[in-house]
């Protein structure tokens, strides 16, 4: 082979990244890059699709039978069909998984978690079946914090859109942080079960599509919650599996 | 990749669909694609039950992220393969340290029965990277692959490698771009 030009410093890094050599401090700095730098970030996609022939050659492996129900299951709520729960058992283990992680979660969030433990400890209700309803039009927004009095730290800002059907989420973490974890975010409306409003990457910015049915529970008061989850968050749909760190209420901006 | 993007991809209108809330065009994606998904988990995790549990987030990835999948970039296939890979490397890097003890060994693709091959025109792809992969010296050939497979950091492959973590690091970056140039000639 002819001898190449070497790779621009940038470009350089993207391929790293692409490949996954780098340490998890310069992988996080990486991912930051992509999130600012659309360039870079089209530099690790195309490096990502250049090496990716290799997995081509894999052995094709059926998936194991009723894998597809899980996974249909574990749909986000980005859609019209939201897994629900319709039976009173299925309601009562829900809630109590979700107020055992709440209580087993970090001492720094017992404060915040003051207003979701006030909801999840009443007694549990029969989910009321939503009816879509036109938006209503409100701005809302939250500040999802952690601590108390005056060491109230923020640690995520949400603003509802209802013109844009959307939740735009903002993580105030430092990029990086909590690496080998994620952060999910849950919608605690009323006494419903918490509904996953899916992952939030420290220190990125999200906007979250919502369905009909979701957007009918943006409302002020109902809370924002997140909780920290292993990589792909909460195998719980309907409540997080991981400690919570921390919530917010929405408000009127 | 250029051949992804002239060949017509019969899954590429599966990801207009999913990417607007349609669960049976995933329903569809997941036939066609979950067998050789299920391969990258297994060949990278080497363990069935981790892989299962990847496999399934990574179709809930691609349930959210099918708004981003690029038709002109990539074939589906590559796209979700390299989603997989992701998923299946960052549940590796989950069980810590030890997960790197090993040696770096036989690290060469298990050629196996590809029936998705044909569906996915992926066959161009592969021989033009196999082929500029077997131009590399064998050791950048094993350390990229063991790169890849695994996700392995610099700082490990120095270790396993017992070189000079620049050595490692220079290997790499020369390998990548020619293989850059290899790929473009």
């Amino acid at each position: 082979m002819s001898e190449a030009p070497d790779l621009s410093e940038n470009e350089a890094l993207a391929a790293e990244h692409a490949l996954g050599v780098l340490n998890a401090r310069d992988r996080a700095d990486a991912e930051m890059r992509m999130a600012r730098e659309p360039a870079f970030a089209a530099d690790v996609e195309a490096w990502r699709m250049r090496l990716a022939p290799m997995l081509s050659g894999l052995a094709a492996v059926p998936a194991p039978q009723g894998l597809w129900q899980r996974i249909e299951r574990l749909l986000p709520a980005n859609d019209g069909g939201i897994a629900s729960a319709n039976d009173n058992g299925a309601i009562m283990n829900k809630l109590r998984f979700w107020r055992n992680s709440a209580v087993g979660g970090f001492a720094l969030a017992a404060a915040s978690l003051a207003g979701v433990m006030v909801q999840v400890n009443q007694p549990p209700v029969v989910v009321e079946r939503q009816v879509p309803v036109a938006p209503q039009g409100q701005l809302l927004s939250a500040s999802v914090t952690t601590g108390e009095g005056s060491r109230v730290q923020p640690l995520f800002t949400a603003s509802y859109d209802p013109d844009r059907k959307a939740l735009i989420v903002t993580s105030l973490l430092p990029e990086g942080s909590d690496r080998d974890k994620v952060h999910q975010l849950w919608l605690i409306a009323g006494k419903d079960n918490p509904k996953s409003l899916g992952l939030v990457e420290s220190g990125k910015a999200k906007v979250i599509a919502l369905p009909t049915e979701l957007m009918a529970k943006m409302a002020e008061g109902a809370t924002l919650a997140v909780s920290l989850e292993a990589p792909g968050g909460s195998k719980n749909p309907n409540g997080p599996t991981g400690p919570v760190i921390g919530a917010g209420q929405l408000s009127r901006l | 990749m250029a051949a992804a993007a002239t060949t017509s991809d019969i899954l590429t209108p599966l990801m207009t669909r999913i990417a607007a809330g349609e669960r049976e065009a995933l329903r569809q994606l997941y036939e066609a694609t979950s067998a050789k998904l299920f391969g990258v988990c297994l060949r990278i995790l080497s363990d069935r039950e981790e892989s299962e549990d990847v496999l399934q987030d990574v179709y809930v990835t691609i349930w959210r992220r099918a708004d981003r999948f690029d038709g002109a970039r990539a074939s589906v296939m590559t796209w979700v393969s390299t989603i997989a890979r992701n998923r299946a490397i960052d549940r590796l890097r989950a069980r810590g340290p030890m997960a790197y003890a090993e040696q770096v060994d036989d690290m060469e693709i298990a050629d196996g029965q590809d029936s998705a091959e044909t569906l996915l025109s992926a066959a161009d792809d592969r021989n033009r990277l196999h082929g500029c992969l077997s131009e590399l010296d064998d050791r950048t050939q094993s350390v990229i692959r063991t790169a890849f497979f695994e996700g392995v950091t610099y700082e490990a492959l120095a270790n396993r490698m017992d070189a000079p973590l620049g050595t490692v690091k220079s290997w790499i970056r020369r390998g990548l771009a020619k293989l850059k140039g290899c790929l473009q000639s």
